[in-house]
């Protein structure tokens, strides 16, 4: 995953909040790959959902968390390319051009 | 930061559902998108002719169905049921379907198959719904045909199924458990469970119509099976059987009335869930017809609905001191059949005892020996 990539969420997904859990439900066949188990976001999770945006690269998003959140920036750039990486194994964010 | 984000969590196991559980807050609905049917069943509650141009009118628009859903979406709902009649038969059912999986709801289907063509295949397998829902009535044609009385329905029926079978697309197959079919009620639970290697899930419950039209009922009457009869197939069905076995042994738990208690809805109805019927009233729950007890959201909002008219639904007293001492206070209440919307249905009444139903409940309960 390059730091200049810029990802947004899948036309394939509806990104849903409900209760303040975040909760993607999928749209499209082939997102996600198990049948009856949806796929949740922790608080952290969500704050990285939230920056992709379409917008910012991969190292914006880390500056932006890094001045949120306690952390190295090294442990932080590891949360969101990993975070990111499995979204788009997923197809739950699709990289823009 | 944290090292996990990210989770798989089967539906059932979701914490979400304990919190909304303990707010009342909304998690699903069902839309009964029709009440025409290309099937005519003996035990049907709801069935009116597929070609009925008053009940069609009567059908809320797509626009209309959208909305309410909308606003159902916004409260928090995260499932919803579109069931009918026989919701293939509306020409905007594709449409439907897509406006409600893009508001981010998990869709299920409930669907007699017979109307199934490769394009609602093609559909499926691009959007699948959590699960399509189908009955069957029979594994010949003869009694298959008997129950639905409509020529035709049983190779029709066959092709729906063969067609999302084929193509891979996620079904479970259900019975009734009726008088026509009782004698292949076993060839029906084998052909169920190598359909779908699932365990074989039946009803042998069958509500009177909520139109409580009086010949229509005669033939569900007919069609039910004595205590006896239902607790001879619960018996054969070891795994139904064991969780019956399990009900009865906290069945002094689950009934939650106190002495004086006069309320007449114990029940979960409105709670979290609600029924949209195909004219725009909303329902605590499907079988709720009583018109105390239905809002029309042609004329309100679900919110209205949700926030002010199901608590006073659910405050609703009974002065029937049959029902006070009997159902109302009654151990075998979760074995029973009996709830307002079905004594509404049976007697006319929210609050009155009905013996069938009674007799079934502990012939239920003597079998467990409890």
């Amino acid at each position: 995953m390059k730091s200049d990539a810029v990802y947004a969420p899948s036309d394939d997904i509806v990104a849903r909040n409900i209760e303040g859990e975040l909760i993607i439900v999928p749209l499209a066949a082939g997102v996600g790959d198990m049948e009856d188990e949806l796929f949740t976001l922790n608080e952290t999770g969500r704050a990285i959902w939230d920056e992709l945006d379409g917008k910012k690269t991969i190292t914006e998003i880390v500056q932006n968390l890094s001045v949120e959140y306690d952390g190295e920036e090294g442990e932080i750039e590891a949360d969101v390319i990993g975070i990111a990486a499995e979204l788009l194994k997923r197809r739950m964010i699709v990289a823009v051009t | 930061m944290t090292e996990s984000h990210i989770s798989y969590t089967p539906l059932p196991d979701l914490p979400l559902w304990e919190r909304m559980k303990s707010k009342r807050g909304l998690i699903s609905f069902d839309l009964e998108v029709t009440a025409r049917c290309t099937n005519n069943c003996r035990h049907c509650y709801i069935n009116l002719h597929a070609d009925d141009s008053a009940a069609r009118q009567r059908e809320l628009s797509l626009e209309e169905i959208k909305k309410i859903a909308e606003e159902a979406v916004s409260m928090g709902a995260l499932w919803c049921l579109i069931t009918g009649g026989e919701p293939l038969l509306r020409d905007d059912f594709f449409d439907l379907f897509l406006s409600l999986k893009k508001m981010g709801l998990l869709v299920s289907v409930f669907t007699n198959a017979t109307l199934i063509t490769k394009e609602h295949v093609r559909f499926f397998k691009q959007y699948p719904p959590r699960d399509i829902e189908i009955t069957v009535y029979g594994v010949t044609q003869q009694t298959y045909e008997t129950i639905t009385r409509k020529p035709g329905s049983f190779a029709a029926f066959m092709q729906g199924l063969s067609l999302l079978f084929d193509a891979g697309v996620k079904v479970k197959l259900k019975s009734m458990a009726l008088r026509s079919n009782l004698h292949e009620l076993n060839d029906i639970s084998l052909f169920c469970r190598e359909k779908t290697n699932s365990r074989f899930r039946f009803d042998p419950f069958l509500h009177a119509r909520i139109d409580r039209h009086r010949k229509r009922n005669d033939d569900i009457n007919a069609e039910r099976l004595t205590p006896d009869e239902i607790v001879e197939i619960e018996r054969s069905d070891k795994e139904r059987f064991k969780a019956l076995e399990k009900k009865c042994e906290n069945l002094d738990t689950l009934n939650p009335a106190m002495p004086g208690d006069n309320h007449i809805f114990s029940c979960g109805a409105g709670q979290n869930s609600f029924s949209l019927s195909h004219n725009g009233r909303f329902r605590l729950c499907a079988s709720l017809n009583h018109p105390d007890c239905t809002y029309d959201l042609n004329k309100g909002s679900l919110a209205d609905a949700w926030n002010n008219f199901v608590p006073k639904v659910r405050d609703m007293r009974s002065k029937n001191r049959d029902f006070l001492s009997t159902c109302r206070i009654c151990p075998l209440i979760n074995l029973c059949t009996w709830c307002p919307a079905h004594a509404f249905l049976e007697t006319g009444e929210l609050d009155t005892p009905v013996a069938d139903f009674c007799r079934t409940a502990h012939a239920r309960a003597d079998t467990c020996k409890y």
